[in-house]
């Protein structure tokens, strides 16, 4: 139950008092701290915003939801200044408009105050330094006279102790632990609010928390609360973006859930009932674009399959035998005692929200974490992940295909087939010379398998599509034929037509190569139609396990929310 | 192996915070101070094998007085640094363009010191304009873009001078830079120091000297966070041009006659003296003071050696070896054998 603070010295009459419904003329009287109307934004032709509404009133907390993609971080960016909305939007600041759109670092002059999903500091700065930042904004004379270090340590030190936190001012900020790292963040927001506050009269401000509670264990979550309302008491207005529910729940007076881009809800939250949230949250039947073909698809899709794994026998290309894998005490900063087992040819999906530990996996088990515990068994042989480092991965026949292809898995300068061959040339290699003509050949059976357009093998990687990338990517690791198979958000980026590629590509070879598959991504939909079967985690444990009629993107979706903390 | 228990994290992190705190001091405090321990043990070393030579005002004007210019370019070389833009390879042909221009102006034209003087800052401050253009504006690599402008400035040099070397500039500047003297060191010494106090201050003490600081460290916190990125930018290339033009008017009192290599020898060291002092005083940081450090610190080793009777091609490696050895010292950790021990 959000608690209410009894009354503030300075402004008993501009707060919204929680739990009842603004009266109609209440808001004419006293403006909302922020309101936007109309802010759309496209990228290209995705409509990440549509025509959205909002406001906030003095001294209260927004609660704004939404999955990826439903245009929360877009909203933020769109606020902090880093992206243009489209014309035809606006935005009132305190009831008076503000000129859109906001150049960057300009929302801290209008009284917005935030703390980014990415924290925003400079990892080679101090403490102090970071801290202080917001103060060194602003040209004119003030920007050459001294700074009195020796005061602005104190004045800080004394600023740490009022929230309560420790932390060594002087050190470097990228040596902190993200949770100090949050809370320095933290900090900063709600002091440069507190001085915009001050000089600007006590009017408006606004402090906006984009996903805060990621880095922040249990008992940080509470103080991270009772400042929230420390600061809404004092009437600033704080929007609090987040998928967990269970926090949103805990401090927000009102929330709206985005979903596609529109705002689908907006409710007091002590009057919504977690289920509905999830409903409004996922969509109750999902997308009606998206139903009809989903429903249609298994049946063709497995006939496509049947298709494409008759093609590559013919080809010459030989069923192996697979082996059964098993990651047991899978631990790292995020996961916590992680264990699950993939069969042959089963292709395992994982949900997991943002900051659950589950897009730690695929790197984790391809050793690319070297701070991780744990074991994984292949078949017959265990390896400790510890141990692990990509380069033995490779030999272990482990392979990645990461989210961000473009940097990590594929080189842009070379070639569409040197690209495809780069993890099999060595068997090419013979008498000192590179058989060349024999890798392009190769190369343009993959092409041709993988439905790589246009077909070019001389053509640089950095002129194909994303989705064609893609596919490339994943016709270089199945060449290598691997035994396990890790995908992080394999199709983020893709287009649709590439995307039934894909879902083709990897259910075949994990039916012929009877390879095992572990698929991690953040689109449930996605989840639901390609695997066998789907664990969840949440804050880095396992916490739930879908098959069959219930591999659903509603069912995936509502169990990864409904346990983002652990049930009191 | 078994996963860790999982801890009280809080009071694990304090745990673990104490243990390291202590040595993670001293590892700082060593690392900070690392280049003025060498240093004072330098001038120890050569005060005891050479006490009458090496400890001598004649050897103190000597060693502060030459490398008044390199100071000078030193502190040129710093502003685009400290803004993330490095390198800017055109500041040295930026200093031999100024000394030129007021070379030929004064000898060849007549013109009075004073205005040459000015004529020769207006030149450098151009090519910084043509700098900003090309990489503030048009956001170009400033690596390849400075390699560029440093060619072509190069290249202008030779034809406002004939590709000769002109000489003698007017007395009165040389007076004024060079033989003058004021507690027996020539007076370019203290315009080099006045304009590394400012700098310096600027840096530590004032928010826009913070503000170039984000921009070095993280241009998009910087952005985020309403610094006007591109702005200092263009500001540090254009006050970098202009006091690598201030160098080349202090090679041109010094040395009287300007040849047309003036200053392309001095850009490396002056980046060798810039990156060797962001490894002291405020390490992982480009600083003034560190680099103030660092010029004379390389002046006194070479000093020394050519007291000894080394060549002066000792010169060269003694810079190397000393740029080489500080950066990687502070790498130089336990982690990293473990490290590599695992992995095989």
């Amino acid at each position: 139950m959000p608690v209410t603070d009894s009354g503030t010295p300075d402004e008993p009459d501009k707060r919204v008092s929680p739990g009842e419904p603004p009266a109609p003329g209440g808001r004419a009287a006293v403006p909302p701290a922020l309101e936007v109307r109309g802010i759309s934004k496209n990228f290209g032709s995705n409509r990440a915003l549509d025509s959205v509404d909002l406001s906030i009133g003095q001294g209260e907390v927004l609660g704004l939801l939404g999955q990826n993609g439903s245009g929360k971080s877009t909203l933020v960016k769109i606020l902090a200044g880093v992206y243009d909305p489209e014309p035809g939007g606006q935005l009132f600041v305190g009831g008076e408009e503000v000129a859109l759109p906001l150049a960057p670092g300009q929302a801290s002059e209008i009284g917005l105050s935030f703390v980014y999903q990415n924290l925003a500091l400079a990892g080679g700065l101090s403490v102090l330094e970071n801290l202080t930042l917001g103060q060194r904004i602003g040209g004119g004379f003030r920007a050459w006279q001294p700074i009195n270090w020796i005061t602005e340590h104190r004045s800080a030190a004394a600023v740490l102790d009022r929230y309560d936190v420790k932390l060594d001012l002087d050190r470097r900020t990228g040596e902190l632990a993200p949770v100090d790292q949050a809370r320095l963040a933290i900090v900063r927001a709600a002091e440069d609010l507190r001085r915009y506050r001050t000089r600007s009269g006590y009017k408006h401000s606004v402090l906006v928390l984009d996903e805060p509670t990621v880095f922040l264990p249990e008992e940080e979550v509470d103080r991270l609360f009772d400042l929230i309302r420390t600061v809404a008491a004092e009437g600033a207005a704080v929007l609090f973006i987040s998928h967990d529910l269970i926090a949103v729940r805990a401090i927000t007076d009102r929330l709206v859930v985005l979903r596609d881009g529109r705002v689908v809800g907006e409710e007091l939250t002590a009057d919504i009932h977690e289920e509905k949230l999830v409903d409004l949250i996922v969509g109750a039947p999902a997308r009606p674009g998206a139903s009809a073909p989903a429903d249609a698809a298994p049946a063709e899709d497995q006939r496509a399959v049947e298709l494409t794994v008759a093609a590559m026998e013919s080809a010459g290309d030989a069923p192996a035998a697979g082996e059964n894998v098993v990651a047991e005490h899978l631990t790292d900063e995020r996961l916590h005692d992680l264990s699950f087992d993939i069969g042959a040819g089963e292709i395992l999906g994982v949900a997991g929200l943002i900051g659950s530990g589950a897009e730690d996996l695929p790197y984790l088990l391809f050793g690319a974490r070297p701070d991780a515990f744990g074991t994984l068994r292949l078949g017959a042989e265990t390896i400790d992940v510890g141990g692990l480092s990509p380069a033995r991965s490779v030999r272990e026949r482990i392979a990645l295909v990461p989210a961000d292809r473009a940097l990590l898995g594929l080189s842009q300068s070379l070639t569409l087939w040197e690209n495809i061959v780069m993890l099999v040339e060595d068997e090419h290699y013979r008498g000192g010379v590179f058989r060349r003509g024999e890798l392009v050949t190769l190369a343009q059976e993959a092409i041709d398998r993988f439905l790589i357009r246009p077909p070019r093998a001389r053509n640089t990687m950095s002129t194909f599509s994303g989705g064609n990338q893609q596919k490339t990517l994943l016709a270089k690791w199945l060449l290598a034929r691997p035994r396990l198979l890790l995908l992080h958000e394999p199709t983020q980026g893709v287009d649709v037509g590439a995307r039934r590629d894909i879902y083709r590509f990897v259910k075949s070879a994990a039916a012929l190569h009877h390879m095992a598959v572990l698929w991690v991504t953040t689109e449930f939909g996605e989840l639901a139609e390609v695997c066998d079967r789907v664990i969840v985690v949440t804050q880095g444990r396992h916490t739930a396990t879908l098959t069959g009629d219930e591999l659903t993107e509603e069912d995936i979706s509502a169990a990864a929310l409904r346990q983002t903390r652990e049930d009191r | 192996m078994s996963a860790p228990a999982p801890v009280d994290e809080a009071r694990g992190e304090e745990h673990r915070a104490d243990r390291s705190a202590s040595s993670a001091l001293w590892r700082t405090g060593l690392q900070r101070y690392a280049i003025l321990i060498v240093f004072a043990a330098l001038i120890i070393g050569f005060g005891v094998s050479l006490p009458s030579t090496f400890l001598s005002i004649g050897n103190l004007s000597n060693i502060l007085g030459s490398q008044a210019v390199l100071f000078i370019l030193v502190m040129a070389v710093l502003l685009p640094t400290v803004v993330g833009d490095f390198v800017d390879l055109s500041l040295g042909s930026s200093l031999g363009l100024s000394a030129m221009t007021l070379a030929v102006l004064n000898v060849q034209h007549g013109w009075p010191v004073l205005l040459a003087c000015l004529a020769g800052i207006g030149a450098a401050v151009c090519v910084g304009l043509v700098n900003v253009l090309f990489v503030v504006f048009f956001d170009n690599d400033p690596f390849i873009v400075t390699l560029g402008t440093m060619t072509i400035v190069q290249g202008v040099i030779y034809i406002v001078s004939g590709s000769n070397s002109v000489g003698i500039v007017s007395t009165n500047l040389s007076n004024w830079i060079f033989s003058n003297e004021f507690l027996s060191i020539p007076l370019e010494f203290y315009y080099g120091l006045a304009i590394f106090l400012v700098v310096w201050y600027v840096l530590s003490f004032t928010p826009t000297g913070q503000k170039a600081l984000v921009i070095g460290q993280s241009r998009e916190v910087a952005r985020l966070s309403g610094v006007r990125v591109n702005r200092q930018r263009a500001w540090a290339y254009i006050l970098g041009a202009a006091v690598a033009a201030i160098a080349g008017i202090a090679y041109a009192g010094t040395n009287g006659t300007v040849d047309p290599t003036a200053g392309s020898a001095l850009i490396l060291p002056a980046y060798a003296a810039v990156f060797l002092g962001a490894t002291a005083i405020k390490p992982g940081r480009i600083n003034a003071l560190g680099a103030l450090i660092a010029v004379y610190f390389l002046a006194t080793g070479t000093a020394g050696l050519e007291l000894l009777g080394a060549q002066t091609y000792f010169q060269q490696i003694f810079y190397g070896a000393a740029l080489v050895a500080a950066v990687t010292i502070p790498k130089v950790n336990r982690e990293r054998f473990f490290r590599r021990r695992r992995a095989a």
